[in-house]
């Protein structure tokens, strides 16, 4: 039941939301709890448990830390000064266990499920290779549904708890809503307990302005979705699927597409997500902030994918650059080689794990591995360069603000995130780099217009679909992005232009929507991770 | 008070915005049906019946034939006339599930009165669960009662000219490729039968409580099909019709009566006929029914001069295919 | 004060450190002017700044740094 279903749409939500309001406030907190399991449960089944261990797993890791503070603060009040910093060393000692305790634990569950086979297919491969006979079976293992997203949250938290950023609760149903609140099961965003679990926890009363702006936000993310997304779909699966036939322009259009698609279809359902939040009184944090119109790589992954940039940001590259490690190198670089390589360095330092978490966060498979590396590689260099860029642009003249150089910068970025997306799509490394490579050859634009593009299952009708609905997220990213709106939204509009504005949406979706005889329903694509 | 009437007046335009948008539905949907009643090649392939049907003058079918792709393939309605002066009209479509049998069904009995339904088996075996059923039914459902969402494809064909033509002759379509079916005697004789799902049997109630509203007769058959069908489905269907006092003919034990030679008269290795099938099928089929069923020969009638040219027009056809399938036949 | 400012200026002195207030949310300091930033101040006040602080909220102004600084030091 994916969030883009009539089931979810017309009978899931309404069906919680209905229960919600009915329910006495003490148990609203349950109906979501509930919601949430028994979304759950239509996906992944008995793998529940999963949610549900981890949910009491966390809660206690938080009470455990709470209590070692407590005792903590005890003790050094009732000491001499001088003491003091021996206790705090002390107890820092512990907590710090018990969180890598935390941690290690659910991290070996989420490695365990989802990267097994790929670690005993690759040690089996190379076991083989220098002849030992030894083999790791392989196993038929089940992932639980956004596991992936769920277990970051909850890492999160336990080192907020760490870090004395949040509270903890002696009663878990605050964590279990904020781990396990449905529209985000599926696909994130992934939110720190901060940002979503008191407005869960407190349970509003449904509102006529949350529950009219939730919907039109789930209307365009459905427009996004149904009119752009499942269409480029056909296309992209047409030429992934059958890369040995294409060459030149039809590898780099699919390309192309795929980005296309993965943004509107994966911010498509960010939208449905953040608008079922919205409907409940609660502001799940943004996805995306317009990542096309980034102007370097850096700016795309601050735009793209947000949340988890957030994550990678606060729990790894910020530990990473306070830790001893980047200290002394700092300190020592300093010393031997100057400003530019040491920032260098950190910038290695601390970068590496975040891209390689983030390409292995994304699936067992040395194409996300490559994918992570890939953008480590872009942003070091791009760290590296800066000084010539700035050097160059100083002597020819051109100023860092001026148009042109701003839409040269965002074609590169553009560039960059297609070949990107083209290794992310592509079915393996190896296949990845055939079709990078044949990308180059046979580069004629002749079969743009030799009726190539009309084998994918797509029309002329469609493809003039695909552009209209293309423009429309281009004009509306653009007053999000000047905020001309400002912060009400379409509230502020009068009511005639406002109803309008619902209405095409709406009738858009109904009438291009690429569903019915002739289409195929797509299922989610980041659900999979 | 004043927070009341602000929430009056909020109160009031939620309901005019729902008002106004449903207004929009119902109009966008009749306008569509309207467009796609004009010219049924703006239509795809799968709700080409459902269109097709409503295009037949008032009160003029007397059997209407439902089910999946087995009821087009193997019954003639032009053969029907041709024989008999019966007319019948098939409202079938690749793959049919049961709900949507319900609702053409419905959707038919606006404007036509048929004395006789006749339901092709295949689709009381098509039981689907969970999940995916209620997607089904509530699509289904939001289609009956809003034509738009079946129909809103034709902004291309009315946009781009497009248009998606299909020959058939009041449902039946004439296919003549020959793949003989080499898997010998399918329907082996056993106690054991299968189970027909709830989901189906809840929507058959309907159908046949809807029948008998109407004062019609109801007939299931199984055509024949060796993919399809199997003693353990004969079985349960048997007992189906059997507990519900419904008349059923199973053409599946009949292979050898109705002359059917697997070599020529299938059309993809025993899941469909072929036209040389599908006209030994509608000669017993026609029998069966005339002989059962107080059924009008319309021919000479006035208001029926379409068919007696759809007939003319039909026999030139199928003459010509029969002779190219017999050739090839005789060479290979 | 002062030799909190010396130490800013030193990493750029393009910056109105005074009167921003939005250095990290403006961008103004990235991510590495904060790690040049906090190894300085770490020999500088001796203290430690760990992952725990790394906030915003600690760095978005040059009096928030200085607050920081102050809270780390009493500990």
């Amino acid at each position: 039941m994916a969030y883009h279903t009539i089931v979810y749409l017309f009978l899931f939500l309404p069906l919680v939301l209905t229960a919600y309001q009915i329910a006495p406030r003490k148990l609203r907190r349950a109906v979501l709890v509930g919601a949430g399991y028994g979304f759950f449960w239509l996906i992944s089944r008995k793998l529940v448990v999963f949610l549900i261990g981890t949910t009491l797993f966390t809660h206690y890791i938080g009470l455990c830390l709470t209590w070692l503070k407590q005792k903590c603060r005890m003790e050094t009040d009732s000491c001499a000064p001088e003491g003091k910093s021996g206790i705090r060393k002390k107890y820092k000692k512990k907590e710090k266990l018990v969180l890598a305790c935390g941690i290690i634990l659910l991290l070996t569950v989420l490695a365990y499920l989802k990267y097994y086979n790929f670690f005993a297919h690759n040690a089996n491969q190379l076991l083989e290779a220098v002849s030992v006979p030894l083999a790791f079976p392989a196993k038929r293992l089940v992932l639980p549904i956004g596991i992936s997203f769920y277990t970051l949250q909850a890492i999160g938290y336990m080192a907020d708890v760490y870090w004395e950023k949040v509270q903890t609760e002696n009663h878990p149903g605050k964590l279990a809503l904020f781990l396990g609140f449905f529209p985000q099961i599926m696909e994130g965003p992934i939110s720190m307990y901060s940002q979503t679990a008191e407005a869960l926890w407190r349970c509003d009363s449904l509102k006529g302005e949350n529950l009219s702006r939730g919907c039109v936000r789930i209307i365009w993310g459905l427009f996004k979705k149904m009119i752009v997304a499942d269409r480029l779909y056909l296309l992209v699966k047409a030429v992934f699927d059958h890369y040995e036939q294409y060459s030149g322009i039809v590898i780099a259009a699919a390309a192309i597409s795929y980005t296309v698609q993965l943004y509107m279809e994966f911010s498509g359902s960010m939208d449905i997500i953040i608008g079922s939040g919205r409907m409940f009184g609660v502001v799940l944090p943004e996805n995306f902030r317009q990542p096309f119109v980034s102007r370097n790589a850096a700016e795309f992954w601050r735009r793209w994918h947000i949340t988890l940039g957030v994550w990678f940001k606060t729990y790894i590259f910020y530990p990473m650059s306070a830790s001893a490690l980047v200290k002394k190198w700092n300190r020592f670089g300093k010393k031997h080689f100057g400003k530019y390589i040491t920032k260098l360095g950190i910038s290695a330092i601390c970068l590496y794990p975040v891209w390689l978490c983030n390409g292995l966060w994304h699936g067992p498979r040395w194409s996300y591995l490559f994918y992570g590396m890939y953008y480590f590689v872009i942003l070091l260099f791009g760290i590296a360069a800066e000084p010539v860029k700035n050097g160059l642009l100083q002597r020819c003249g051109i100023k860092e603000s001026a148009w042109y150089w701003k839409r040269l910068q965002i074609l590169k970025t553009w560039v960059i995130i297609f070949v990107g997306e083209l290794f992310f799509r592509a079915e393996g490394l190896s296949i990845g780099l055939k079709m990078f490579k044949s990308m180059f050859q046979n580069v004629s634009l002749h079969c743009l217009w030799d009726g190539t593009f009309l084998n994918f299952g797509l029309d002329k009708g469609d493809y003039l679909v695909i552009i209209c609905g293309c423009l429309t997220a281009a004009v509306v990213g653009g007053i999000k992005e000047r905020n001309l709106l400002g912060d009400g939204g379409l509230a502020k509009l009068k009511t005639p232009v406002r109803w309008s504005i619902y209405y095409a949406l709406i009738f858009a979706v109904i009438i291009f929507g690429a569903y019915g005889v002739g289409y195929q329903q797509v299922d989610l694509i980041y659900a999979g991770f | 008070m004043r927070d009341f009437k602000d929430k009056i007046k909020r109160a009031g335009k939620t309901v005019l915005f729902f008002a106004i948008l449903f207004a929009l539905l119902t109009g966008m949907s009749s306008m569509l049906t309207e467009i796609s009643k004009k010219n049924d090649n703006l239509i795809q392939s799968r709700n080409k019946s459902l269109i097709k049907i409503q295009k037949e003058p008032p009160n003029s079918i007397d059997v209407l034939i439902l089910g999946d792709s087995l009821s087009y393939t193997s019954i003639s309605p032009m053969q029907l006339w041709n024989r008999y002066g019966i007319t019948s009209f098939i409202g079938g479509q690749s793959g049919q599930k049961i709900y949507e049998t319900y609702h053409i069904l419905k959707t038919t009995l606006e404007n036509q009165s048929p004395k006789l339904v006749v339901i092709e088996t295949d689709v009381l075996l098509r039981g689907r669960t969970g999940l995916g059923r209620l997607k089904d039914k509530l699509e289904e459902k939001g289609s009956y009662y809003f034509p738009i969402f079946r129909y809103h494809n034709v902004w291309k064909p009315l946009l781009m000219g497009e248009e998606y033509a299909e020959e058939s002759y009041k449902g039946f379509m004439l296919r003549d490729t020959i793949q003989p079916y080499k898997k010998g005697e399918y329907m082996k004789k056993t106690g054991e039968k299968i189970q027909l799902s709830p989901f189906v049997t809840d929507y058959m109630e309907q159908i046949i409580s809807l029948c008998r509203e109407n004062d019609i007769k109801i007939l299931l058959i199984s055509t024949p099909s060796p993919v399809n069908y199997n003693y353990k489905k004969y079985n349960a269907l048997k007992e189906y019709a059997q507990e519900n006092s419904l008349d059923y003919l199973d053409m599946n034990l009949k292979v050898k009566k109705l002359d059917i030679d697997w070599k020529s008269d299938s059309l993809d290795k025993g899941d469909h006929v072929n036209l040389l099938g599908a006209q030994k099928i509608t000669r017993y089929f026609g029998k069966y029914i005339t002989s059962r069923y107080d059924l009008t020969d319309h021919r000479g009638d006035a208001g029926f001069e379409m068919w007696e040219r759809e007939a003319k027009d039909y026999k030139k056809k199928t003459k010509k295919k029969v002779e190219a399938m017999q050739n090839s036949l005789r060479i290979g | 004060m002062d030799e909190l400012m010396n130490i800013l200026n030193g990493i750029d002195d393009s910056i109105d450190w005074e009167n921003e207030k939005a250095l990290i949310d403006q961008r103004l300091l990235d991510s590495f002017g904060v790690i040049t930033l906090v190894s300085e101040l770490e020999d500088q006040f001796s203290v430690e700044i760990d992952a725990a602080q790394m906030i915003p909220d600690n760095f978005n102004s040059a009096e928030a740094i200085y607050e920081m600084i102050q809270r780390l030091r009493e500990k």
